[in-house]
Order: structure tokens, then sequence, then C-alpha cells
């Protein structure tokens, strides 16, 4: 009897657990990817050399901000 | 002479008084409450565990939330429990024992009763809650999984892609050098355009596993500081333990005996106060070193933690 008891609670707990949604949502899984983004404006593309926010040849902004030094991008990536 | 030495035996001779019975019944009704307290917790514990580890392979879940959900259900019982034994402990024993105490003089002989009553069941409840501790701890294991698979698995997914992309531009070989934790621009080697690279799922995971992979890699160093930790107040008990045994004792022999041990286990209490912070300070290096290894791209931040966790030691 107290067994049955266990056992039911502990499965209206499982059950209950299982048809919560997520906080946050269901986690999407995915796969390794690589993007280009050319300027939408004059369609040249962004060498690294010539800075991240701003298009070398129109001078589109890419990115409104000023980048700081962080663990992949560099201050020193910002367009002159 | 005048019986004045008779009077403490002719008290003890006396009934004890009628409030002694229903502290006793008291005292029993608790003990049988813990018991079914106790035989209900190991009983859902039990059944509980093994669930929860067949839960945490099935869920497929990222984060593994859905265990998650029924791991903090499972600990709410547990609490539930605990709360319910604490509760009663302090209406019915605490409570209690301060009604007695207030009403009967310390001056009497039997208020030695209320503190013994007291007593044993803080003791008792003691029992109860090391016993809830162990479940407790037991529960926790249960969310322990071997990261060392999922860390093989994102090293192999890694070796897989690494070779895998070409510079959407000019279709020039990219290589990628290391696990990256965020998107980031790859350059081209030949026309230097900057392509994004976005890491999968399971490679962004590395940073939430990392710490976990490196304390599971030096738990064993976590282990000897803990036991050089707790020697401190094991030795200062023995020491306590002797110190007591000397009030009775006049033998000379005996008790430069017992001194010459206090002063022995006082010398091994100061090693271990010396040792375990540098125990410590081991065990940490070595942990950041690990989780360094594993993600080389946050070692200036996990560098601040140490040392501002160096600060604490």
């Amino acid at each position: 009897m107290e067994e049955k008891k266990v056992n039911s609670f502990l499965d209206k707990l499982k059950e209950k657990a299982k048809s919560q949604s997520h906080y946050g949502g269901d986690s999407e899984i995915t796969e390794a990817k690589m993007q280009l983004k050319d300027c939408p404006n004059c369609g040249a593309g962004r060498a690294k050399q010539d800075g991240l926010t701003h298009c070398a040849y129109c001078g589109f902004e890419f990115l409104s901000v000023k980048l700081t030094d962080g663990v992949y991008i560099k201050k020193e990536d910002n367009s002159l | 002479m005048f019986g004045l030495f008779n009077k403490k035996q002719k008290q003890h001779q006396e009934a004890l008084p009628e409030w002694h019975s229903e502290l006793g019944e008291s005292q029993q009704r608790w003990f049988t409450f813990l018991e079914k307290l106790e035989a209900k917790m190991e009983e859902f514990a039990a059944a509980a565990i093994p669930e929860l580890k067949q839960l945490l392979q099935e869920d497929d879940d990222l984060y593994k939330r859905t265990f998650h959900r029924v791991y903090s259900g499972v600990n709410g019982q547990i609490q539930n429990i605990r709360n319910k034994a604490r509760d009663t402990y302090e209406e019915k024993i605490i409570d209690v024992y301060h009604y007695y105490s207030s009403q009967i003089s310390v001056l009497s002989p039997y208020h030695n009763l209320v503190s013994d009553f007291r007593n044993v069941c803080s003791d008792r409840y003691n029992d109860f809650e090391d016993k809830s501790e162990y479940w407790r701890n037991e529960i926790e294991k249960t969310q322990e999984r071997d990261l060392e698979i999922e860390y093989q698995k994102i090293l192999s997914e890694f070796e897989a892609v690494k070779n895998k992309f070409n510079c959407t531009q000019c279709g020039g070989g990219l290589t990628i050098d290391r696990i990256f934790l965020i998107e980031t621009y790859i350059s081209c080697p030949y026309c230097k355009t900057q392509n994004t690279f976005s890491p999968s799922t399971q490679a962004r995971n590395l940073q939430n596993i990392a710490r976990n992979l490196a304390e599971q890699r030096t738990a064993h160093l976590k282990k000897d500081f803990e036991v050089e930790n707790s020697k401190e107040r094991e030795l200062y008990h023995q020491i306590h333990e002797l110190e007591l045994s000397k009030i009775h004792q006049s033998d000379k022999k005996i008790l430069s005996e017992i001194q010459s041990k206090i002063a022995d286990l006082e010398e091994q209490r100061q090693s271990a106060i010396q040792n375990a912070p540098k125990l410590h300070q081991h065990y940490l290096r070595a942990m950041y070193d690990e989780w360094n290894k594993i993600t080389p791209d946050l070692k200036e931040h996990n560098e601040k933690m140490y040392q501002n966790q160096l600060r604490y030691l």
C-alpha cells in the first residue's frame, strides 16, 4: 500500500515534469556552420584588414557599436 | 549527625513527580514519530534514486531540464519531511522544555530530568537530521554524469568539422584552429574575407561543462583537502575529551601521560591548521589549470576568478 503511494507520487511528478514546457523554450540543437555577410549596400565582401564595423568601399555600417577587447574580437577590428 | 547527609537519599526515594511520566510519553511519541518519518523518507528516496538516474539518461534536453524538475520535486518532498520534523521538534520538545524549566526551580533535584528530556530528544533529532543529510547527498549524486564522455564527443565533433568549411566568397579551404564557444569571424587566408563561423550547440556547451569536468578530474585533490580540513575539529574534540578526563584524575603518572598525549594531538592539530589551506590552494590551482586546458579562451577570465578565490582561503 505504502509503496504504491510512493510510486504513484513519483509517477505523477515525472508526468508533470515531462508535460511542462521548458522555461525559455525548447533547446535547439544546431550543427556548426559558416556564413558570410556581403555589404548589402554595394555587394563588396568584408576583409579583415578593413575592419568589421563599416564597409571599406561604401562606408555602410555593419555594426553601430565601437568594438572593445573581447575573447575573439579585439579593438583593432574597428574600421578606421 | 542531625541526619543532614540523609537528605539527598531521602529525596531520591520520593516518588518521581507527575510530569515526569508526561515527559516520558512525549519522548516516546517523538521517537515513534521520527522513526515513521525516517521510514517514509528512506522509502521515498530509495524509490526516487533509480528513477532519477534513469531520467537523466533518457532526458534529451540539452540542459536536462525535465530531470531537474523531477529532481527539485524529490528534494522538495525530502525537505517537507524535514520541515515537519523541525516544526514538531520546536512545538513538542523545545516549547515543552521551556515550559517545564520555567515551572521547576533549578534548585529542585528533578530539574535535571527536564534537561535530560531535552537532551535525549535533541540527540534523536540530530540522528534524524544526519539520516536526511545522507539521503540528500545520495539524491544529489544522481546528477553526476560522466563528463569525459561528453567532452570526447565535443572533441571528435571538432576533429570532424575543423577542415570541413570553405570560404563562402572564394571557396578556399578554411581551418578552424580551436573549439570556439561563440560565433566568431574566420578570415579566409586567400581572399581575406571575414566568414562568420557558428559553432554547433554541442561545442558551445563546452563552456558549461568545462568547470565541472575540471572538478571531476581533480576530485582526488579536493578530497585530500577536505580530509585535512576536517582533522582540526576531530583532534580538537579528542583533546577536549582528554582534558575532561584530567579533572578527576589525581595519579600523577597518568596525568603526565594524558598531558603528553594532549601535546602530541595539539601538534598534529597545528600541522593540520597549517596544511589545510595549502592543500586547498593546491587543489584550486590544479582545478583551474585543468579548466584552462579545456577552455583556453577563457583563461584570462578564470585567472581573475582564481586570484579572487585565493583571497578567501
